[in-house]
């Protein structure tokens, strides 16, 4: 547990849904999801994380002689964190060739241009 | 126990048979054909598979990925379980993905890069039934991501139509916000329980809840509103709707806004069990109210018939959160049979809309007219939907949405809060709205005057009309054999939504020892005449104070501004009102008197859909926020 990891966590998380909700260019709409996607990622790892804590790899009489060496940082958050860099990857990668094929298209990525559907 | 591997087999299937598409399936349309058909089939065999032993003899199926098993209560793998709700929303899933294949070998047959579509179709479907079936959290999260991607790619597959990559573009926006806001949420789980387990997690927070267990709450309740398709979530989704093909329009309406339910369902019942808390209650009826009432009023003033589709679609999914917000067992148990009724009739308006695009090349409703003189089956098959999501005895949507009434009336007297009186009232001006606009599009599509452009239209295709027979065909079964339906599968789907003990001591402990959990029944009076005269009596009643405190003026409309009458009443059904004379308003504008009368509501709503991806971006953000707030208040 640290607490400056949740607070610059939970700080990405709103820069990063307020760069979504103003901005009018395409491609920081897509680094706006980036950056939410950076928190949560952060706060994952911080989640798992016990300072001075080992690697979780023991061999079985570690496990049963002392109690002190069982100190170990949770691997789950980090296979978590794994798994939502990559999907963060993905949904990036897929948002910014959705621009390009709009730029081919409108021959602009403003917000305010692209907005035929409505009503 | 063979069983037990039947939800991973077909879960598995899909996403193996999206590959094999992509491999084999690219050149020859025959293979492709068949290996879609065959992994569709197959899920859809093994879905069907359970129901004897979910269902009927009442176990849960539970499968550990790789074999790890939990070590003293402890979860340590992916556990895969299938109770009876889950296999509930899995079989009409399942039903859909058959029906929507079937239908995308000859509606897609022009298309080109064919071999992507259905990768992207396997995709979409096996996101699903994983959604559907698994036990574990962040599997969850992995597959509402799937099916967010999947959606917005086959939102945008026709990208050469307007408008369909900015329709993809917004979904993954506002998809990933709401992914986000999960996995926020299951992060905060994990922080407080350590594990990810729906079942333990649910055991672990059983009347335990901390403020950080609560912010998860809120953002779990946000991001599955999301892929729900809730108001005020619902702004990008009417886009995907309109712009996607008729068959993935169907998959949206009928496998993706109904997992946002589950996922809402598995949440609030089974993980952190609130739904006894009243405020909770009547959060969800104030969002279904909202919900049904504001996009019923949109779908009235849509001139686009697959637009107009997807408004109605998410003013159904209104109705079924209402009926969950009540959180009796008769307002669940509607609530269910509203959410598969809804998948039944929505797809078959969908697969309807898709057959007139496919034989005009337009759905743009101004240009429509006639239709049922050439293609007088799909008329017939649209007529029996437009029944049935209008709720009109024998068909299957009268049957739920009259449930959902009693449920929310019976609550409201119980209770004695007027609240929920209230949602009785906008239920039912709800319906009469979505009748009105359906006489609106069958009048404007189906009836009138042939336009002489489109005299060469034809009927579909053998292939595509099947699917929209076995959807008429279901909806007059569901609508009559109601009773059989509730006692085979809609009761225990509704008693394990209510029984998360039993859900955690067959997932965690030793299955023989598991608590038996509830045994609610309900005793349906759908057909109860005493109501029925009550009812039609109040209706005559109406009609005839309207008579009588009416004028006569038919044949006499009057023109405003000016002195003008129109003698014999030829023009009065089509009578705009303007000042010029006899202005006829086009049948895609009936309700014409009704937008005047109302306008500044409608601007409101017209602004509030101006297709800004940041201002979508914005209400999903303070509705989540807001969310959020009321269950800090409220719900501790």
């Amino acid at each position: 547990m640290i607490i400056i990891n949740f607070v610059v966590s939970v700080l990405l998380i709103f820069l990063g849904l307020y760069c979504v909700c103003t901005r009018k260019n395409f491609i920081k709409i897509v680094m706006g999801l980036g950056i939410v996607d950076y928190g949560v990622n952060l706060f994952i790892v911080s989640v798992g994380f016990n300072d001075g804590g080992t690697a979780p790899i023991y061999a079985l009489s570690d496990l049963t002689n002392g109690a002190a060496s069982h100190f170990f940082v949770d691997p789950v958050p980090q296979a978590l964190t794994l798994t939502s860099i990559v999907i963060g990857a993905c949904v990036q990668a897929m948002a910014l060739s959705f621009v390009i094929m709009l730029y081919k298209r409108y021959q602009t990525i403003n917000a305010d241009e692209i907005r035929g559907l409505h009503g | 126990m063979m069983y037990a591997h039947f939800p991973v087999i077909a879960v598995m299937g899909l996403f193996l048979g999206a590959f094999l598409v992509e491999i084999f399936g690219t050149k020859n349309k025959y293979i492709r054909n068949t290996i879609v058909m065959i992994f569709v089939l197959l899920a859809a065999v093994l879905t069907f598979a359970l129901i004897k032993p979910v269902m009927v003899n009442g176990e849960i199926i539970t499968y550990w990925m790789g074999s790890w098993e939990p070590v003293e209560g402890w979860a340590i793998g992916i556990g895969y379980e299938v109770d009876a709700l889950g296999l509930f929303f899995g079989l009409f899933c399942a039903a859909t993905f058959v029906l929507s294949a079937i239908y995308s070998f000859r509606y897609m047959d022009s298309d080109d890069h064919l071999g992507h579509y259905y990768t992207l179709f396997l995709m979409l479907c096996g996101g699903v039934l994983g959604l559907v079936f698994t036990g574990d959290l962040f599997n969850m999260f992995i597959m509402v991501e799937i099916i967010t991607f999947a959606s917005a790619a086959l939102a945008a597959f026709r990208n050469y139509k307007f408008g369909a990559l900015e329709a993809g573009f917004k979904y993954l926006v506002i998809g990933s916000v709401g992914s986000s806001m999960i996995l926020f949420g299951v992060a905060l789980i994990y922080l407080q329980t350590h594990t990810l387990n729906i079942a333990q997690i649910g055991n672990e927070m059983a009347g335990n809840l901390t403020p950080v267990t609560i912010l998860a709450l809120g953002l779990l309740i946000m991001g599955f509103s999301v892929k729900a398709f809730i108001f005020p979530f619902h702004t990008p989704v009417v886009d995907s709707y309109a712009t996607a093909p008729a068959p993935i329009s169907m998959m949206f309406s009928g496998t993706v806004n109904k997992i946002g339910v589950l996922g809402l369902i598995r949440v609030l019942y089974q993980m952190f069990r609130v739904m006894d808390k009243e405020a909770m209650q009547m959060t969800l009826v104030v969002i279904g109210m909202a919900t049904m009432f504001i996009a019923v009023t949109c779908a009235l003033a849509q001139h686009r018939l697959k637009r107009l589709l997807a408004y109605h679609s998410i003013s159904q999914v209104g109705y079924v959160i209402m009926a969950i917000g009540l959180a009796t067992p008769l307002g669940v148990t509607g609530g269910l049979f509203h959410a598969m009724n809804h998948t039944v009739f929505k797809g078959l308006l969908f697969l309807c809309a898709g057959a007139v695009f496919y034989a005009a090349g337009t759905t743009n409703m101004d240009k429509l007219g006639g239709l049922s003189k050439k293609m007088p089956l799909t008329c017939a098959c649209f007529i029996v939907g437009a029944f049935a999501i209008s709720g009109i005895p024998p068909f299957n949507g009268f049957a739920s949405k009259w449930m959902i009434y009693l449920a929310a009336y019976n609550k409201g007297m119980e209770t004695g809060n007027f609240l929920y009186i209230a949602a009785t009232i906008v239920a039912v001006v709800t319906s009469v709205m979505t009748l009105a606009s359906f006489i609106k599009v069958t009048q404007t599509v189906f009836f009138g005057q042939l336009k002489a452009t489109n005299d060469y239209i034809r009927d579909v295709p053998l292939s595509m009309r099947i699917p929209m027979w076995i959807g008429s065909a279901l909806c007059i079964f569901l609508g009559v054999g109601y009773n059989f339906v509730n006692k085979t599968i809609l009761n225990p789907a509704m008693n394990a939504a209510f029984s998360a003990e039993r859900y955690f001591d067959v997932m965690m402990g030793d299955p023989a020892a598991a608590s038996a959990g509830t045994n609610y029944t309900i005793n349906l009076s759908v057909w109860n005449p005493i109501l029925w005269l009550v009812l039609f009596a109040i209706v005559f009643a109406a009609v005839a104070i309207a008579i009588i405190t009416t004028k006569k003026t038919v044949g006499k409309v009057m023109l405003s501004g000016s002195d003008n009458q129109d003698p014999d009443g030829k023009y009065a059904v089509f009578f705009s009102g303007e000042r010029s004379q006899y202005s006829h308003v086009v049948g895609s504008d009936m309700f014409w008197g009704f937008r005047k009368n109302f306008s500044k509501y409608f601007d409101v709503f017209h602004k509030f859909h101006n297709g800004n991806v940041n201002d979508y971006a914005t209400y999903c953000v303070v509705g989540g926020i807001i969310i959020t707030i009321i269950v800090f208040i409220f719900v501790r």
